[in-house]
């Protein structure tokens, strides 16, 4: 398949995960949402790896693969903080710094 | 021109439904109401991706998506799934939702646009699939790419690893009780 499958498919799964993170109101969801994003460009890296013959778009999915391993601890250590104080699960309620 | 190529058809075949799947699973995240669902979907969109990384020969990554996505990000997903209490979301439609979703219409079309129109001039490397399978697979070409010219993102990676572990231990350790305190 050439490129431009690579191209759509992971415009697709961006556009789709970007809808996920603004119309959802569960936190867990939305991090989902932020994790679809994320693999459609690591699908794009290595796709385009593969059509340019260069190592450099693998080890950027690898690098981009560690940020998200680390951003998806914080985040959920973040959720589980407020959870254990609110009881909610709405981004919407949680308002309390809105001044 | 009679005969064709059987191996790189079924090749072409296999990777449309294989992405054509992960864009239907996406779907599947976004639209579900239960959380443990969308996480199932997840799943299965990852495991889908990592298909599409064996298929554009990137064994190596395609590992890594498997242990380090599907395993374990979405086990810690699952086990907070589990410890919060999945409950279901009501989703109705609202002004809100229509803006977002036609925000990013909008940004979809364009993104199609400028996929199928413009067109550059390639770079390429010199890893094709020969050299590759030379060097002894995609592992020991990413290893010597990434300890060489690579060696400061490399670095900075497992920085941020340790910055993200400390973190969470403040987070789940010190963060609680000054909280409890000033609900009081």
């Amino acid at each position: 398949m050439g490129h431009q499958f690579v191209l759509l498919i992971s415009a697709c799964i961006f556009c789709i995960g970007a809808v996920g993170f603004l119309i959802r109101k569960n936190p867990l969801v939305m991090f989902m949402s932020v994790e679809l994003m994320l693999n459609s460009v690591n699908f794009l890296l290595v796709g385009y790896s593969h059509f340019l013959k260069s190592m450099d778009g693998q080890i950027f999915a690898l690098m981009i693969m560690t940020v998200a391993a680390a951003e998806v601890v914080v985040g959920l250590a973040i959720i589980l903080t407020i959870f254990r104080t609110r009881h909610d699960m709405d981004v919407d309620h949680i308002n309390t710094l809105k001044g | 021109m009679l005969e064709f190529d059987l191996f790189e058809l079924t090749k072409a075949t296999v990777t449309l439904l294989v992405g054509l799947t992960a864009v239907l699973a996406s779907l599947g995240v976004i639209l579900c109401s239960s959380p443990i669902y969308c996480a199932l979907y997840l799943i299965g969109h990852m495991i889908c991706l990592a298909l599409l990384f064996l298929l554009y020969n990137a064994e190596f990554i395609a590992a890594v998506q498997i242990i380090v996505y599907a395993g374990a990000v979405m086990i810690l997903f699952l086990f907070i799934i589990a410890l919060l209490g999945g409950k279901k979301e009501v989703q109705e439609p609202s002004l809100e939702r229509s803006l977002a979703v036609l925000f990013v219409a909008t940004m979809l079309g364009e993104l199609f646009l400028s996929a199928t129109v413009g067109s550059t001039k390639p770079i390429e490397g010199g890893f094709d699939v020969e050299t590759v399978a030379e060097v002894g697979g995609s592992a020991k070409a990413i290893g010597l790419e990434l300890f060489s010219r690579h060696l400061v993102s490399f670095e900075l990676a497992s920085v941020l690893l340790l910055v993200a572990a400390i973190g969470i231990i403040c987070l789940s350790k010190f963060s609680y009780i000054p909280v409890r305190r000033r609900m009081k």
